[in-house]
């Protein structure tokens, strides 16, 4: 089981390098963390240029500026362009069938769906980090030392969705075994838990909430206590997605 | 003992039912023609063998190797080497990393994973075919195919029609590849060419609208065929009329003589010889 995984993980990220996703993904991510501080310090600048007559009185822009800015690019351009790039996960090996010959060859479906989800959790991971650190280390040069609450739960909130809509991902391609299955279900479900998050009571516990919701707690204004129950409940739901996909995938004829 | 037994297995699609009851066994060694029609059920079989498809609830068994086979589960499956009709692989892997990952998926030693891929390169002919497996052509991915159903040294080995889609020289090469592995593993290959049957097989099951419609030995069947007419074949060119005085002399005078066309397959290969 061990070496099945080790080895199943190891052409994933194969393939992540051999399909140009993985410097595309640690690309664009690299991008957003040099952007957002940028276009933070600039705005001013940039309205200024715009001659319209008006006089617009803006603010000195600060730290929290190119944070918002990040946590912007991440939680809309960011997760776009991961889900589109990961659509085909499950899906491509369906399709072409792929999988046949390693499965007939004794692999376990519940490896293929841990490798899979596993190896793209790592890509995320990195592509994110990447991102973090770039707009980390350009927002101390614009500003100097920032201080940030809470820093852990505020970044770790965007990489978590994330997961959610990999495995989202995975169980709309296990199940309709096309792209399109894929997308329709990530879209669906981010419909829907916006679609709670308008219920005030449960969007204390609504994971919609983590893709850029924690920006407040960067200012302090928020509570930690109040976006916790949303990361537990984000983490259950992604490790239930995984789960339910390898129940899936075990029922499926390939 | 026998590399596989079938016993009395159905399958339906919906409505339709595609397996009828189907019961053969396949013995140790044997190189073992699964003949029909297209849609007969050929790969609705292979596919159960390996656990791929659930048989109808309640019926019947499938033992391969001594162990029965479960829906879903792959124990069995380390046993039996699968090349699937239309093999598809990572298009963006060289062959010796496709079947690497193989080597590892299966469980084989480290230590022996490379001598085992050249080895077996070696017996499909692509040792020198270094390239991405995107760049393959249906011929050299059908022997890459025979390669990776072999890296565990299977006992035995599904063919589903490993020649259909080939071109004459394909053929023959997967046919040769085929004849070489008899007597290390059981070979079950689904084909509706018959000429194939012929080369290599040395049993043969008829599979048709659903149930097995007969099951021998070829040295069997041909014992029993006798016939009216026969065709010839000889290594030299030969006079018509010769032949026909000899065999008359040996008291069964042909009613009827005449030299063949050659086979546009024979052309064929000569031609490109």
């Amino acid at each position: 089981m061990i070496r099945q995984f080790q080895a199943l993980s190891k052409k994933e990220f194969y393939e992540s390098a051999a399909t140009f996703r993985l410097y595309i993904l640690l690309a664009v991510f690299l991008l957003f963390g040099m952007l957002s501080p940028l276009i933070a310090k600039a705005t001013p600048d940039l309205l200024a240029a715009i001659d319209t007559g008006m006089v617009i009185e803006m603010p000195e822009p600060t730290a929290l500026d190119s944070w918002t800015q990040f946590f912007k690019n991440v939680a809309q351009m960011g997760m776009i362009i991961l889900v589109i790039l990961y659509s085909g996960i499950m899906s491509n090996e369906f399709s072409k069938g792929t999988l046949v010959n390693l499965l007939t060859k004794g692999l376990s479906r519940s490896v293929v769906i841990l490798a899979k989800f596993v190896a793209a959790s790592i890509v995320w991971l990195a592509s994110y980090l990447i991102c973090l650190g770039t707009c980390w280390a350009y927002t101390i040069y614009f500003w100097g030392s920032v201080e940030i609450s809470n820093a852990f739960l505020t970044f770790a909130a965007p990489w978590l969705f994330g997961e959610i809509l990999i495995a989202l991902l995975m169980l709309g391609g296990t199940i309709f075994s096309n792209v399109y299955g894929s997308l329709f279900t990530c879209f669906a479900a981010v419909v829907v838990l916006n679609a709670i998050s308008l219920i005030p009571k449960a969007s204390r516990y609504n994971p919609a909430s983590l893709a850029g919701g924690t920006l407040a707690l960067i200012a302090g204004a928020g509570e930690p206590s109040q976006f916790i129950p949303a990361m537990v409940v984000g983490a259950v739901l992604a490790a239930g997605l995984v789960v339910a996909t390898i129940e899936v995938f075990k029922r499926k004829r390939v | 003992m026998n590399a596989l037994e079938i016993k009395g297995i159905s399958k339906s699609f919906g409505q339709k039912k595609v397996l009828d009851d189907i019961s053969f066994q396949v013995p140790e060694n044997c190189v073992f023609g699964f003949i029909g029609a297209n849609g007969a059920g050929k790969t609705t079989t292979m596919k159960m063998i390996l656990g791929l498809l659930k048989p109808d609830n309640g019926t019947g068994s499938i033992i391969a190797c001594g162990e029965k086979v479960a829906f879903g589960s792959s124990k069995t499956n380390r046993l039996i080497g699968y090349l699937p009709d239309v093999p598809e692989f990572y298009g963006y892997m060289r062959p010796k990393e496709y079947l690497s990952l193989c080597a590892e998926i299966a469980g084989l030693d480290k230590k022996s994973i490379k001598g085992r891929i050249n080895e077996l390169l070696e017996l499909v002919g692509l040792s020198d075919a270094n390239k991405k497996i995107g760049g393959y052509s249906r011929g050299m991915k059908q022997r890459l195919g025979v390669a990776q159903a072999l890296i565990s040294e299977p006992k035995l080995l599904i063919c589903d029609e490993p020649t259909s889609a080939l071109d004459p020289i394909g053929r023959k090469e997967i046919l040769d590849i085929l004849r070489q592995i008899k007597g290390k593993a059981t070979v079950v290959f689904s084909t509706h060419i018959l000429a194939d049957v012929e080369r290599i097989c040395d049993r043969v099951a008829v599979l048709n609208k659903g149930k097995i419609a007969l099951e021998s030995a070829i040295g069997e069947l041909k014992v029993d065929r006798k016939s009216k007419s026969i065709s010839l074949e000889f290594d030299k060119e030969v006079d018509a009329d010769e032949v026909a005085r000899v065999l008359a002399s040996k008291g069964m005078a042909p009613a009827k003589c005449e030299i063949a066309e050659r086979s546009i397959e024979s052309l064929f290969l000569e031609a490109v010889k």
